[in-house]
Parts: C-alpha cells; sequence; structure tokens
C-alpha cells in the first residue's frame, strides 16, 4: 500500500469512525443480536470488527440506549439488543444533526 | 469430552476472562461464545463441512488478540497517557532531562577540574548516573501523568493558561534558544495586507514556565538534600590519582532545616505561581520575600565562610567563601592554580566566591523588582 493510499485509509476510517455509532442505533430499532447486527450493517456497507462492535454495544447500553436481554433462539443462548426510548430519542436527534451535516458538506462539496 | 476445536475456542476465552473484572467476565465471555460460534457455522456453511483445528484458530485470529479483545470492554482511559496530557507529560520530560543534564554535567566538570586518574571513566559515571536519574524522571513523570489520566484530574494550570506565560514553553525546542520577539518582529506588507512574521520570543519574562523549571529543579535538590538520591561525582572526586572526599561545613548542619524549609517554601510559592496565575501582585510579593530570605540565607553562608572539607590522602584543604578572593587579580590567577588538593580547593573558593556575588546581586535585584511589581499602577 502506497503512502498515500495509507493516508487515505486513516482518513476514510476516522471519517467512518463517527457515523457507526448512529449506525449501530439505526439498525438496532429492530430487535438483534450481535452476529446479525453485523452482518446488517454490512449489508449496507458498513463493516464492522467485532472487537468494536461488542463492546460498543455494551457501552450503549450502560448509557441506557440500549436494552439487552439473553434468550433461547436456534437451540442457543443469544443477547439480543434493541434501542432503548432514551436511545430512540437520541438517534432521532443524532439523525437531525447528520442530516445537517451532510447538507453543508453537500454544498461545499 | 471436549472435541480439539472448543478446546481451543475455551483457550481463547480464558485468555480474555483472565483480563476482565470478575463481574463482567462470564456476560461477556458468553457473549463472545456465540459470537465464535456463529462465526463457524456460518464458515461451516460456506464449505459443507466442519472447520479444521487451523480454520478454527483462524476464526479467533479474526476476531482479535484476547488481550486486543478484552481492552476493548475496559471501562476509563485506553492509554497511560492520553493525547490532552501527552504535550504536558513531554514538556516534564523533556525539562527535566535538560535540568539533570546540567547538575550532571556540572558535577563531571567538578570531577574532570580536580584531574581524575580515569577521565573515561570519570564520563562514564557521568553518562551512567544521567541516564539512571533520566529513567527514574521519566517513570515518576509517567506514573503522575498515568494516575492523572485515570482520575481525569486537570490542574487549573492545564486548563486557564495565559498567552503571556507560554514563552518558557519554547525551550523544549532547543533549535529556538536564544531567538528573540524582537530580532523576529520586523513586517512585511504583501497586497495592502499587513503580515506579521510568528515571533518566537524565548527566555523572557514567563511566570507559569519560569515555575515549572524552578519546581523540578528545587524537586530534585530537595530529594538530594534528603539524600533519597545522589549525584555521583559531588560527594568523591580524584586529585591527583588520589581519591577525594567531600565533607559538608559545620554550617550545612547548622542551616540544613532552614535551607530544607526555605526550597519547601519555594516550591509553594512556584505552585502557588501555577495555580493563580493571574495573581500578579501577590506572587511579585511572594517572590520579593524569597528573595530576600535567599539573601539573608546566602549571607549566613557567607559569614561561615568554610563551606566543604576536602580529605585526600591524609591532607586536608577548606573550600571557603572568602571575602579575600574579590579581586580581579584572583580571577586572572584561576587557571594558574595547582592541581593539588590546595589549589583544587583554592580553585572552587574562588569560584563559589564570586558565585555568591553574582546570587547576591541578582537576588537583590529580583527582591526590589518584584517589590516594584507590588506596587506599580496596573497597565490598562
Amino acid at each position: 500500500m502506497s503512502a498515500d493510499d495509507e493516508l487515505f485509509e486513516s482518513m476514510r476510517l476516522e471519517l467512518r469512525r463517527g457515523s457507526l455509532v448512529l449506525a449501530v442505533l439505526a439498525c438496532l430499532r429492530t430487535e438483534r443480536y450481535g452476529y446479525t447486527l453485523r452482518q446488517a450493517l454490512a449489508a449496507d456497507g458498513l463493516e464492522m470488527e467485532e472487537s468494536t462492535l461488542y463492546p460498543l454495544l455494551r457501552r450503549l447500553e450502560s448509557q441506557g440506549l440500549l436494552l439487552s436481554e439473553w434468550r433461547e433462539e436456534e437451540k442457543r443462548r443469544k443477547r439480543f439488543y434493541v434501542l432503548s426510548p432514551l436511545g430512540a430519542s437520541l438517534l432521532e436527534r443524532l439523525t437531525a444533526e447528520w442530516r445537517a451535516i451532510g447538507g453543508s458538506l453537500d454544498r461545499l462539496l | 469430552m471436549t472435541t480439539p476445536s472448543e478446546d481451543i475456542i475455551d483457550r481463547w476465552l480464558e485468555a480474555v476472562a483472565a483480563q476482565l473484572p470478575p463481574e463482567t467476565r462470564a456476560d461477556i465471555t458468553d457473549e463472545l461464545r456465540e459470537l465464535i460460534v456463529s462465526r463457524m457455522e456460518a464458515k461451516e456453511a460456506e464449505l459443507g463441512r466442519d472447520l479444521t483445528a487451523d480454520e478454527v484458530e483462524g476464526v479467533l485470529r479474526e476476531i482479535g488478540h484476547p488481550l486486543a479483545v478484552a481492552a476493548r470492554y475496559r471501562a476509563g482511559p485506553d492509554s497511560l497517557i492520553g493525547p490532552e496530557l501527552l504535550p504536558w507529560w513531554l514538556y516534564g520530560v523533556k525539562a527535566g532531562l535538560l535540568v539533570l543534564l546540567a547538575i550532571h554535567a556540572l558535577s563531571l566538570v567538578v570531577t574532570l577540574i580536580s584531574g581524575p586518574r580515569d577521565p573515561g571513566q570519570a564520563i562514564s559515571q557521568a553518562f551512567h548516573g544521567f541516564f539512571g536519574s533520566g529513567l527514574t524522571l521519566i517513570g515518576a513523570l509517567t506514573l503522575a501523568g498515568a494516575i492523572m489520566e485515570h482520575y481525569r484530574i486537570r490542574p487549573k494550570w492545564m486548563t486557564e493558561w495565559r498567552a503571556k506565560d507560554l514563552s518558557l514553553f519554547g525551550l523544549s525546542d532547543p533549535t529556538t534558544w536564544g531567538v528573540k520577539a524582537r530580532e523576529a518582529s520586523k513586517t512585511s506588507t504583501a497586497g495592502g495586507v499587513n503580515i506579521r512574521p510568528v515571533q518566537v520570543r524565548v527566555g523572557g519574562s514567563s511566570p507559569a514556565g519560569e515555575a515549572v523549571f524552578s519546581i523540578l529543579a528545587l524537586g530534585l535538590f530537595v530529594l538530594w538534600w534528603l539524600g533519597l538520591v545522589s549525584f555521583p561525582g559531588l560527594a568523591t572526586f580524584e586529585v591527583a590519582d588520589q581519591p577525594v572526599t567531600v565533607a559538608g561545613a559545620p554550617v550545612w548542619t547548622t542551616l540544613y532545616a532552614p535551607i530544607l524549609a526555605f526550597a519547601l517554601v519555594q516550591m509553594a510559592v512556584d505552585l502557588f505561581t501555577l495555580i493563580n496565575p493571574t495573581a500578579e501582585r501577590l506572587r511579585a510579593l511572594f517572590r520579593a520575600a524569597v528573595a530576600a530570605a535567599n539573601l539573608v540565607l546566602l549571607w549566613f553562608i557567607a559569614q561561615a565562610g568554610d563551606l566543604f572539607v576536602l580529605t585526600s590522602a591524609g591532607q586536608k584543604a577548606t573550600v571557603a567563601i572568602d571575602q579575600a578572593y574579590l579581586t580581579l587579580d584572583w580571577l586572572r590567577m584561576l587557571d594558574e592554580r595547582g592541581r593539588d588538593l590546595p589549589g583544587v580547593a583554592s580553585t572552587l573558593s574562588i569560584v563559589l566566591t564570586w558565585s555568591a556575588v553574582v546570587m547576591a546581586i541578582s537576588l537583590l535585584g529580583s527582591a526590589m523588582l518584584n517589590l516594584w511589581r507590588t506596587v506599580r499602577p496596573k497597565v490598562a
């Protein structure tokens, strides 16, 4: 990888980092467990490493933005996450903010 | 009975669990196990067969090393010293190392003046001492930084700084040493717009910067005074191939407690400067008092006369502050002094006597200047 590519990759990751929380919150309007959440994000073009996603889920839960529950599905215990009421209200505000930033950037770009 | 794949997964999970706090350990490892099994099932469905042990290892490698995975779950800061504290830590290390370098260089000069039997060994000892104390300093600053990072401690002098206090921070970059503001204050005009070049101002009045340096230097002095650190070359050196022992004169025993108290008071004043950078008059008053106290202390030391007794091969010579040395003839004869014990003692006496005079003038100037600052009208 050339120096230019490395620089691009590092800036691309920086650009994505801030949007991942929003993507996770949005994806968890529907109840999911970690593995299917990662697949859903990947299907929409947002690949995310498990070592980033799982701790992020715990952090969001400890902040009261997610609710979680251990449940059996297909003969295995899985931890399901879903947006809490607080998470839903925060998602609404963050979405407005995201659209405002996107609008500004669209005008600049 | 566990399969080889289960065994590999268990080992990986055990390694992760060992890094996690007991209260969340089981919950996190259960979730990670579920993740691993889901990934394995997806891969097995893709291949149409069970995974080999190597392929299971591959899945675990993709998830990450146990230390890295567990670290993501840890509460608190991700780094020992975060990006906010790092510049302060770096400055402390640089400034501290400069002070240590000066102390060890001084110690080496004293040793070399005395004509050691093996100058190479003296230099090597000085390097050894510098690296040893330097590593201790870096360790201590790192520990302090890690504690501040962990408990989110941000003292006032980090957040409520003023631009006028920043000039001495440029000293961390030796390439800017000696560059004065006035030399760089030429202005140029381009397209009708006045462009003032960036001015590097080093060495001017900077209360906060001076205070940081002063605290570091006094901290080292206090540790040395209490016998907690030692600087080789200050207590023993060689003259004419003979080891010389340096013993303090009685004045140091008499003034031991006052000097320690004085150093601690001065550190407190420096700390006050950092915590209350805007209390200019009060700071000036404290500094005037410290300078006056320092003058009194210097007066007592000068009155005592004898400072150190050098002993070598049964011979003794005294290093003293003596008014008689205050003639230019003595300064001129400085390099003609003998390399024997009395010669080294008189060289040191001349140097110390003149240093005491320079220090007294500087302290008097400091006391008067700070007294003036306490009463001068404030600039609007």
